[in-house]
C-alpha cells in the first residue's frame, strides 16, 4: 500500500510539473498578426448571414463599394465607378484585374449572381425585398454591369454595401462550402477554420490593392461570452473585442494599454405590434410612451446622461443624422399613461410578454429598466430572453413587443423599406399606415434632397404621434489594445483590417 | 422531543446550521416585505454603490439594484425549487423504489433497467439539456425536471431501505393476515424507514440547491428579473473589480445555505442511525 | 477468468441496451423543442414556400420513426451527422477533439481530487476528532458547499487576476495543441477538485473510522504492531473499497462539473459545446454532444463497477446490480 501511495504522489507531481512547463508562448515575431475575440457565429454565408463575425466575414469578402469611416462617403471597392440619372438605372463598372481566393477572375457575371442570388427561394436570402425591385441586368462587357429598376432608388448604392451583399463567384458552390471554406476576393483568405472554436485569416498574396493589407494574419477567436474576451484582451491574448457594454467600458478606463472606442451609434428598438392587441390601440402605445422616462433609461443602460453618448426619440431616425427633426421629449407622465390605458379599454391595467436577445449588449438592461418603469403606469410586463440566434429566429417579428438591435443604415431609407413600410420583410411591429407608407415611397423615389428632408421630418412627427416604436440608441463599444493603429469601422458595420497596423 | 435537544447539545455544530437554514426560511418568508427597496428597482444615481452607501446594506449592482433585495428576493425562488425537488422525488423515489423492491421478479427488473437508462445520463446534463430545449424555465419546470434527474437516485436508495426491511417478521406476518399490498408497503414498512429515508432527502435538498444554482449560471434557470442567486453570480462577474460585493453575497448566500444543509443533513443522519 | 469475462461482457451488453433507449430519448427529447428547424435556418423573413422546400430537401417532413432510424443508422457507423449551423461541416470533425479534451480535463482534476482527498480523509479518519480532523472536515464542507462555478470564480480572481498565476479564459492559441497549453487546465481542474475533494474526503474519512473501530484492525493493535503499519497495511486497504465506489458514484457530479467550468472558463471541452449547442437549438449537434455524454459517463461508471468487483470477489461471482 506503502507502494501504492507513493506511485500516486510521484504520479501528483509529475502531472503539476508537465503542466507548469507548459508556458505561455510567444508568437514569432517576424510576422504582423491580429487577434479578434468574436462572438460564436451562427451562420455565416452571405445571403443568410446573420450579422456576427463581422471580422471574419468581412476581410474574406468584398462589395462593390465601401465607406470612408471618417467622413461616412462611399469609397470605390470592387466597383471603380457608379452612376445614375435618375435613380432608375444604375451604371457600375468594375475593377479589373481582381482574382479571388481560389485563383478564378473576377468579372460582371459574379456580381450579376450575386445580384441574381437575392431571389433564389432555396436561400432564404436576406436581402430578397430589397433586390426584387431589379427588374433586370446587363453585363456589356467583362467590367461593366447596369442595374435596370421599377421605380426609381435615388440611393440604390447604399444597398450593395449591406453585410449580406458580399460578392460571390458564380463559379463556387456556396451552398455546400460557404459555411466551411468561405470564398471571396477580400484582402484575408481562410487557413484555417475550426468550427466553434477559432479562425485562422492568412492575407491574400494576389489582393488587387498595393501594400494592403498591412498585417500577416488575422487570428479569431469565437468566445460564446464577453467577459472572457475582455479577459483575454486584459491579458494580453487577443487584441480587439467588439461589442462590449457600457459596463465593460468603465471597467476598462482605468487601463492604460486598451482604448475603448465607439465608431458609431447602434440602435434599440423596443417595438410594439400594432396588428394585435394590446398595441394596435394608439392609445395603449402612447400610454407606454408616456411610462418612460429616457434620463432613467440613459442612466440604467449606459451609465450615461441623455444625449451624451445615449439618445432617444420616438421615430427610426437617430439624433445624429441629417434628417432628424427634433422633437421635444414627451416627459413621463404615469397619470396620463394611466387615464389613456383606462381609455383603451384597459382599467386594471394589461399584462404583455417582452421578447428580447438577452446576450446583446445593453438588451438585459434596456428590458429590465423599460419593465421597471412601465409598471406604475399599469403594463405587467413578462419578460423573456433568449440567446440571440434563438430570439431571431423563432420569436422576433411575431410578438406583442419586443427589444431587437439594429444597426444604422448608411441610408435611412433602406432601413424604412426594411421595417416600417408595409410589407417589409423585417416589419417587425407589422405596422402598414397609409401615411407611413406614403411618405417611406416619396423618401425612396425622390431624388431632390430638400424635399426628401421635408418628407422626412414629416414621417418623423407622423412616428411621434401614432407611431409603433421606441428608439434608443446606445454606442457600438470597441475595445482595442492599443497596439492596434489605425482601427476602422464605419456605419456599414464591417471593421477594416486591410488598414490596420500592429505595433 | 427531548431526544432530539439532547442530541442537539452533543452537536453544537448542528444548531450553527440549523439556525442558518431557519434565517434563510425566515428571510424567504417574511424579508422581501421588510426591504427598503424591492428586487427589482433601478436607482440610476447608485449604481454599484459600496455596501452600505444611501441605504444599500450590501450595496448595488451595475442597474443600481439593491444586492441584499435581490438576495433575500431570491432565496424564495431557490428554496421553493429545492425544497419541493427533494420532496418530490423522494415521494416518487419511495413509490417506485418500494414497488420494484416488494414485487421483485419482472417489476423489479424492469425498474432497474429505467433506472440505469436514467443514471446513463448524468443528472446536471438531462436538466440543463431538457431546460434548455424548453427555453423559459419557471418555477414549475424547473422543479420537474430536477426532481426527474433526482429519482433514479432516491429510489434506489428505497428499493434498498425496503429490502432490508422486507425480509422481516411483521412483513411476513402482515402477508399472512391478508392485508393488501400498498397496506403493507406503506403502512407497515414505510414508518421503519424514515430513518435512511430522511436522510436521503436531506442530502437531496443540498443536491438540488447546488444544482438550481449551476442551472441559474448555464443561463438556463430561472429568468430575469427573477433574482436567481447562481444567476446573479454570473450576471455581475464582469464587474467583479469594481463591484465585488455584487459577486461575493451571493456567493455566500449558496454556500451558507448549501453548509447549513449539509451539517443539518450529517445531524440527521447520526441521530437517525444512533435511533436504530 | 472466463467468469469476469463473461462478467464484463455482460456489462457491455446492457451498456449497449441502455445506449439504444437512451438514444430514442435523447432523440424523442430535442423534437419537444419548440421552433422548426427549416425555419431557423432561413431565419424569420423567409418565405413558406423557402421553408417547406428546406424541409422537404432534409426530409424534415418523414415520420419520426425514420428519421431516428436515419440518425441511429448514421451513429452506428460512426456518422454524427451535420450542425444546423455549418453544412457541409461533420458534427464528427468538431467533436472529437474536444472529446479529448473534456477527458485531458477530467482525468486532471482527478489526478488533483483523487489522492488529495484520500489521504486528507485517511488523515482525519485516524485522527478522529483531534484537531486536525476538524480543520479538514470543515475545509471539506466548505469546499463541498461551493457549487464549480462559484469557487471558479474566486479562483479566477486570485489566481488570475490578482496573481496572474495561470490564464483567465482556457482557450487554445491558434495553431497549438492543448499539449502545449497545459496550464489552461489548472483552474477549471481545481474548481472541480473543490467539490469533489468534500464528498470524497468525507466518505474516506467515515469509512476509514468504521474500518479502524473493526474487531481485527483492534486486534492487530493489541498484537502490539506499530500503528502506522495497521493504519497502511490493513485499514486502508479495507477503507479503500468504499471510496472507489463513492468515486464512481460521484462521477455524475464530476461530468456535470465538467460542463459548469468548461462554459465558465470557456475551456473547448464537450460541456461548453453542449452548451453553445443549446444556446443556438443545433438539434443535430446536442444529440450528439449527449449521446456522447452518456456512452462515456456510462463507460466510466461501468469501469469503477468491474473494478470494485475485482477489488471486492464477494461482489463479482454475483453479477449484475449492485
Amino acid at each position: 500500500m506503502k507502494r501504492t501511495i507513493s506511485i500516486m504522489l510521484l504520479i501528483l507531481v509529475l502531472a503539476v510539473s508537465v503542466v507548469f512547463a507548459g508556458g505561455d508562448k510567444e508568437e514569432a515575431k517576424d510576422e504582423k498578426i491580429i487577434r479578434i475575440a468574436e462572438q460564436v457565429p451562427g451562420l455565416i454565408t452571405p445571403g443568410v448571414w446573420d450579422g456576427q463575425a463581422f471580422s471574419m466575414n468581412g476581410s474574406i469578402y468584398e462589395y462593390l463599394a465601401e465607406m470612408n469611416p471618417d467622413t461616412g462617403e462611399l469609397e470605390p471597392l470592387l466597383a471603380t465607378a457608379w452612376e445614375t440619372e435618375d435613380g432608375s438605372t444604375w451604371k457600375f463598372t468594375l475593377r479589373k484585374g481582381v482574382k479571388f481566393h481560389d485563383g478564378s477572375d473576377f468579372n460582371a457575371q459574379d456580381v450579376k449572381y450575386t445580384i441574381e442570388r437575392t431571389q433564389d427561394p432555396t436561400i432564404g436570402h436576406l436581402k430578397k425585398q430589397d433586390f426584387e425591385v431589379v427588374s433586370s441586368i446587363e453585363t456589356p462587357d467583362n467590367h461593366t454591369i447596369i442595374l435596370h429598376l421599377d421605380e426609381p432608388r435615388p440611393t440604390f448604392v447604399y444597398q450593395l454595401t449591406d453585410y449580406n451583399m458580399a460578392i460571390l463567384s458564380s463559379e463556387y458552390d456556396y451552398a455546400s462550402l460557404g459555411e466551411s471554406k468561405p470564398m471571396g476576393t477580400g484582402p484575408f483568405m481562410m487557413q484555417q477554420l475550426t468550427p466553434k472554436e477559432s479562425a485562422l485569416l492568412v492575407r491574400n498574396p494576389n489582393y488587387w490593392a498595393e501594400g494592403l493589407p498591412i498585417v500577416d494574419k488575422l487570428a479569431i477567436y469565437f468566445v460564446p461570452d464577453i467577459d472572457a474576451s475582455i479577459s483575454m484582451l486584459e491579458s494580453g491574448r487577443v487584441d480587439v473585442v467588439p461589442f462590449i457594454t457600457q459596463v465593460i467600458k468603465t471597467r476598462l478606463e482605468k487601463n492604460p494599454d486598451i482604448n475603448v472606442i465607439s465608431p458609431y451609434q447602434e440602435m434599440r428598438f423596443i417595438s410594439m405590434r400594432v396588428d394585435e392587441k394590446p398595441f394596435n390601440d394608439n392609445r395603449v402605445r402612447l400610454a407606454f410612451k408616456y411610462a418612460m422616462d429616457p434620463q432613467i433609461i440613459a442612466r440604467s443602460v449606459a451609465q450615461m446622461d441623455l444625449n451624451d453618448g445615449i439618445f432617444y426619440n420616438e421615430t427610426p431616425i437617430m439624433n445624429i443624422l441629417a434628417e432628424y427633426k427634433e422633437i421635444p421629449l414627451r416627459g413621463r407622465d404615469t397619470k396620463k399613461a394611466k387615464a389613456l390605458l383606462a381609455e383603451a379599454g384597459y382599467p386594471n391595467g394589461v399584462s404583455v410578454p417582452m421578447y428580447y436577445a438577452s446576450d446583446h449588449p445593453f438588451g438585459k438592461e434596456l428590458a429590465q429598466t423599460v419593465q421597471e418603469l412601465a409598471a406604475p403606469a399599469g403594463f405587467d410586463i413578462d419578460l423573456k430572453g433568449y440567446t440571440r440566434d434563438i430570439y431571431l429566429s423563432q420569436y422576433w417579428m411575431n410578438v406583442p413587443l419586443s427589444i431587437t438591435g439594429w444597426a444604422g443604415r448608411p441610408d435611412p431609407s433602406m432601413l424604412l423599406l426594411l421595417a416600417f413600410r408595409g410589407g417589409g420583410s423585417w416589419n417587425e411591429s407589422h405596422i402598414d399606415n397609409p401615411k407611413i407608407n406614403a411618405l417611406i415611397d416619396n423618401i425612396s423615389e425622390e431624388a431632390n434632397e430638400a424635399k426628401r428632408l421635408s418628407y422626412y421630418h414629416e414621417l418623423q412627427e407622423v412616428f411621434y404621434e401614432e407611431g409603433s416604436l421606441i428608439d434608443v440608441q446606445v454606442p457600438l463599444l470597441i475595445a482595442v489594445s492599443n497596439k492596434i493603429v489605425n482601427y476602422r469601422h464605419p456605419l456599414t458595420q464591417i471593421p477594416q483590417y486591410k488598414y490596420m497596423d500592429v505595433k | 422531543m427531548k431526544y432530539f435537544l439532547y442530541q442537539l447539545k452533543k452537536h453544537p455544530l448542528a444548531i450553527f446550521g440549523i439556525a442558518i437554514i431557519i434565517f434563510w426560511l425566515l428571510a424567504a418568508l417574511f424579508g422581501p416585505s421588510l426591504m427598503q427597496f424591492t428586487h427589482t428597482q433601478i436607482d440610476s444615481d447608485f449604481q454599484m454603490a459600496r455596501p452600505g452607501e444611501e441605504g444599500h446594506l450590501l450595496g448595488t449592482d451595475s442597474l443600481g439594484r439593491d444586492i441584499l433585495s435581490r438576495i433575500i428576493y431570491g432565496s424564495r425562488s431557490i428554496l421553493t425549487v429545492a425544497l419541493l425537488t427533494s420532496i418530490l422525488s423522494t415521494i416518487v423515489g419511495i413509490i417506485l423504489g418500494f414497488m420494484a423492491g416488494y414485487f421483485g421478479g419482472k417489476i423489479d427488473a424492469v425498474f432497474l433497467r429505467g433506472m440505469d437508462i436514467l443514471m446513463a445520463i448524468p443528472p446536471l446534463v438531462l436538466s440543463m439539456v431538457v431546460l434548455g430545449i424548453l427555453g423559459n424555465s419557471t418555477i414549475l419546470s424547473l422543479t420537474l425536471i430536477v426532481s426527474i434527474a433526482f429519482i433514479p437516485a432516491t429510489a434506489r436508495v428505497s428499493r434498498g431501505v425496503l429490502l432490508t426491511e422486507k425480509s422481516q417478521e411483521y412483513v411476513s406476518a402482515a402477508r399472512i393476515r391478508g392485508e393488501h399490498h400498498l397496506y403493507i408497503m406503506f403502512v407497515e414498512i414505510l414508518p421503519n424507514t424514515t430513518g435512511p429515508i430522511i436522510v436521503e432527502a436531506t442530502a437531496r435538498f443540498a443536491y438540488s440547491i447546488m444544482m438550481v444554482a449551476s442551472l441559474g449560471f448555464l443561463g438556463v434557470g430561472l429568468q430575469p428579473p427573477t433574482p436567481d442567486w447562481g444567476m446573479m453570480v454570473i450576471e455581475n462577474k464582469p464587474i467583479i473589480t469594481q463591484a465585488p460585493w455584487a459577486v461575493l453575497f451571493p456567493a455566500l448566500a449558496i454556500a451558507s445555505l448549501v453548509i447549513a444543509i449539509s451539517i443539518f443533513s450529517d445531524f440527521v443522519s447520526k441521530v437517525l442511525i444512533h435511533e436504530q | 477468468m472466463n467468469k469476469t469475462l463473461l462478467f464484463i461482457l455482460k456489462k457491455l451488453g446492457s451498456l449497449l441496451a441502455t445506449l439504444v433507449i437512451m438514444s430514442f430519448i435523447i432523440f424523442m427529447l430535442v423534437e419537444i423543442m419548440p421552433g422548426d428547424v427549416a425555419q431557423m435556418i432561413l431565419g424569420q423573413s423567409a418565405t413558406p414556400e423557402a421553408v417547406s422546400a428546406l424541409r422537404e430537401a432534409r426530409g424534415l417532413n418523414d415520420p419520426v420513426l425514420k428519421r431516428y432510424g436515419r440518425w441511429i443508422a448514421g451513429v452506428a457507423v460512426g456518422d454524427l451527422g451535420d450542425s444546423i449551423y455549418m453544412q457541409g461541416v461533420a458534427i464528427n470533425s468538431i467533436l472529437w477533439r474536444r472529446v479529448g479534451h473534456s477527458i485531458i480535463l477530467a482525468l486532471t482534476a482527478f489526478i488533483m481530487f483523487v489522492p488529495l482527498s484520500i489521504f486528507f480523509g485517511v488523515l482525519a479518519g485516524v485522527k478522529e476528532n483531534k484537531l486536525s480532523d476538524s480543520i479538514i472536515s470543515f475545509f471539506g464542507l466548505a469546499t463541498m458547499a461551493l457549487p464549480e462555478f462559484v469557487s471558479g470564480v474566486f479562483l479566477i480572481t486570485i489566481f488570475a487576476v490578482q496573481l496572474k498565476w495561470f490564464p483567465i479564459v482556457s482557450v487554445i492559441p491558434i495553431g497549438e495543441s492543448l499539449f502545449s497549453n497545459l496550464n489552461i487546465l489548472i483552474l477549471p481542474a481545481l474548481s472541480i477538485t473543490f467539490v469533489m475533494f468534500g464528498y470524497v474526503s468525507r466518505m474516506q474519512r467515515s469509512s476509514m473510522i468504521q474500518v479502524m473501530n473493526s474487531d481485527y484492525i483492534r486486534a492487530a493493535t493489541l498484537k502490539g504492531m506499530p500503528r502506522s503499519y495497521v493504519i497502511l497495511r490493513h485499514a486502508l486497504k479495507n477503507a479503500l473499497l468504499p471510496t472507489i465506489t463513492i468515486i464512481g458514484m460521484n462521477m455524475g457530479w464530476l461530468f456535470g462539473g465538467l460542463i459548469v467550468v468548461e462554459t465558465l472558463f470557456g475551456f473547448p471541452g464537450m460541456g461548453s459545446l453542449l452548451m453553445i449547442a443549446i444556446k443556438t437549438r443545433d438539434v443535430p449537434l446536442i444529440e450528439a454532444c449527449v449521446l456522447l455524454i452518456t456512452v462515456i459517463f456510462s463507460l466510466s461508471t461501468m469501469t469503477t463497477d468491474i473494478l470494485y468487483s475485482f477489488l471486492n470477489p464477494r461482489i463479482r461471482l454475483q453479477g449484475g446490480q449492485r
